[in-house]
């Protein structure tokens, strides 16, 4: 029977698709509630602690990467001797930038994104500059902070 | 009406003064942040009624079975496994 | 599906088709009155809601004296979406209360509450006081002036009970005043008492409602009408209002996000023109009725036992009702619904709007 054919395929239908956006629904809600109750969850720490000898004596002109919680951070000697900390992530989408030493400028592969320094964004689709950290020497610990975030280290 | 407001925006500037300092961010204070949430409200919604959409629809396939009175026959229909 | 031998594994154990022919054997009857059948279902989804940030906030709330307001100072600025939780959890409050209240003042006027669902009507009653009672300690989990205030004022007004409000307010407060105990003394009602309480109460009300069906209103109990089944139909158009209740309370909960005052102070002077939540304005407002005395009494205690018989009168309303009981009309009650209904409408909003 034609009747009996096109019920089942519609309500088949129906069903995935039900199922289907319940689950999406679900999963979105399920995920907001997930980064609250899991405050790490997709956050950044508020400072970290290396060790200072690994990174203090880079030459020059040169960068040293860190973990910066899930991601990447950027020790930086600029070519006078000052060092910085920033954070190596592009703000146009998040992709991981390199320091390219000969032209002194840190570049994003994704969307030819280019940065001085300084970490100003001067060409490509990048909307805002680098994000640098603080840093302090504290003996033989090298402590990235988040900019105006005071550290407490607990008295060892 | 003219007195009302004035004293209105009296009570209100006087609480802004009294609470510049204090007053708590109960709501993302960064434009882009708040573009987002009312971004994902919007989204919510569609979601909301979409779903809507296909339940009607769905209501509305039972009641077409319902009213053909074959919902009843389901049961006994072999299984094929 | 491919789960055939898990659904077997379970058949061959439970009684699955019993279960099954029950659910598509129950129906609802239909007719002009049934949209007040999805009320107590809505009110169901917000406690359901309630529970679910309810949880992940008692995650970071630290219920201390010192550290309360703090505490929530630091969910609603610092943590993801954390301003968002707390507003949905205040959201979702205000509107089951409001719905537990149209619960109730539809089964009151339809006098659904007649024989033989007494039971339901005064478990369902008992629910009302326990949603009012979660409004009233979480309230105070706050901790700034005016919920400081407010639980000051409530606890207080319990106290003029005649011999047993002496007990009650040292029982709620946890000593003479609202202090750091009352505060340990609410989370515990808040998070651990009542929910329980709750949950019991909401299985026995819902079990009651699912042995004895729907009630249909007296004056159309006679007529035949048309039915229709609970699953898929009703299920299904429940479904549909949870949602529509869900996105309201959401964007209520952004566009509205709750304030939060400054930190309560035992020793300050409370706020400008305090006023509790609004389910106690009716209270409140007929508190204001009555002069300092009467008859040489306190005025505030004859308000009081004035409210307590009202508020009793009401909920063995049922066992009052003899005529819907027989299932004749009673317009003696329909009146009395009526009034108690209109006060409790024009009361809250005289106290909103002065
Ligand atoms: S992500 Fe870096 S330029 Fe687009």
């Amino acid at each position: 029977m034609k009747i009996n054919y096109s019920l089942i395929t519609r309500r088949t239908f129906l069903n995935t698709l039900f199922g289907g956006w319940i689950f999406a629904m679900l999963s979105g809600s399920l995920y907001a509630l997930l980064k609250f109750a899991f405050p790490t969850l997709g956050k950044e720490p508020d400072f970290v602690v290396l060790n200072a000898n690994d990174f203090l004596n880079i030459p020059p002109n040169s960068v040293k990467p860190f973990a910066w919680g899930g991601k990447l951070g950027f020790f930086f000697k600029k070519e006078n001797g000052t060092t910085t900390a920033l954070k190596g992530v592009c703000t146009h989408m998040e992709c991981n930038v390199t320091y390219k030493p000969e032209l002194k400028k840190f570049y994003c592969a994704c969307h030819k994104g280019w940065f001085d320094q300084d970490g100003k964004n001067i060409e490509g689709p990048p909307p805002k500059p680098l994000e640098f950290f603080d840093i302090k020497v504290e003996n033989e610990k090298l402590i990235v902070a988040r900019k105006g975030f005071k550290v407490e280290l607990p008295k060892a | 009406m003219k007195r009302f407001f004035l004293s209105l925006i009296l009570v209100l500037s006087n609480s802004i003064f009294l609470f510049a300092e204090e007053k708590i961010e109960i709501f993302p204070s960064v434009p882009f942040d708040q573009f987002i949430v009312y971004q994902n409200l919007a989204i919510f919604w569609v979601a909301i009624i979409g779903l809507i959409v296909i339940i009607r629809m769905k209501l509305r396939e039972f009641e077409r079975i319902q009213k053909m009175g074959i919902d009843k026959e389901e049961k006994d229909i072999p299984l094929l496994d | 599906m491919s789960c055939q031998r898990l659904k077997s594994w379970i058949e061959e154990r439970y009684d699955v088709e019993g279960i099954k022919s029950l659910v598509a054997h129950k129906v609802i009857p239909v007719h002009q009155y049934d949209i007040w059948y999805y009320t107590g279902g809505i009110a169901m989804f917000f406690f359901i809601l309630q529970f679910i940030t309810g949880m992940v906030l008692s995650m970071y709330y630290i219920p201390h004296l010192e550290h309360a307001h703090k505490s929530i100072i630091e969910i609603v600025t610092k943590l993801n979406m954390g301003w968002f939780f707390r507003s949905v959890h205040h959201w979702g409050a205000q509107l089951a209360i409001i719905f537990v209240f149209i619960h109730v003042f539809s089964t009151l006027l339809l006098k659904a509450y007649r024989k033989p669902r007494e039971l339901t009507w005064v478990t369902g009653f008992m629910l009302l006081t326990i949603s009012i009672l979660f409004g009233l300690s979480g309230y105070l989990l706050l901790w700034d002036e005016r919920a400081f205030a407010a639980v000051r004022v409530a606890t207080g007004g319990a106290g003029n009970l005649p011999l047993v409000g002496g007990f009650i307010k040292a029982f709620l407060r946890g000593g003479i005043d609202v202090t750091g105990e009352t505060l340990t003394r609410f989370y515990a009602f808040h998070v651990a008492i009542l929910p329980i309480i709750t949950i019991l109460l909401t299985v026995i009300h819902l079990m009651l409602v699912q042995m004895q069906g729907m009630s249909i209103p007296v004056s159309i109990e006679k007529k035949q009408h048309k039915t229709m089944l609970f699953f898929p139909n009703m299920f299904y158009k429940d479904l549909i209002i949870w949602l529509i209740m869900l996105g309201i309370m959401v964007s209520l909960a952004v566009f509205f996000p709750p304030e939060i005052g400054k930190k309560a102070d035992a020793l300050a002077p409370p706020p400008e023109n305090i006023k509790p939540e609004w389910y106690f304005l009716f209270l409140f407002q007929t508190l204001k009725l009555f002069p300092g005395e009467i008859l040489g009494l306190n005025g505030e205690t004859v308000a009081i036992i004035i409210i307590s018989l009202g508020i009793l009168f009401f909920f063995l309303i049922p066992f009052f009702d003899k005529k819907s009981s027989r299932g004749e009309p009673s317009p003696l009650f329909t009146w009395i619904g009526i009034i108690y209904t209109l006060y409790f409408v024009v009361m809250t909003l005289i106290g909103f709007v002065t």
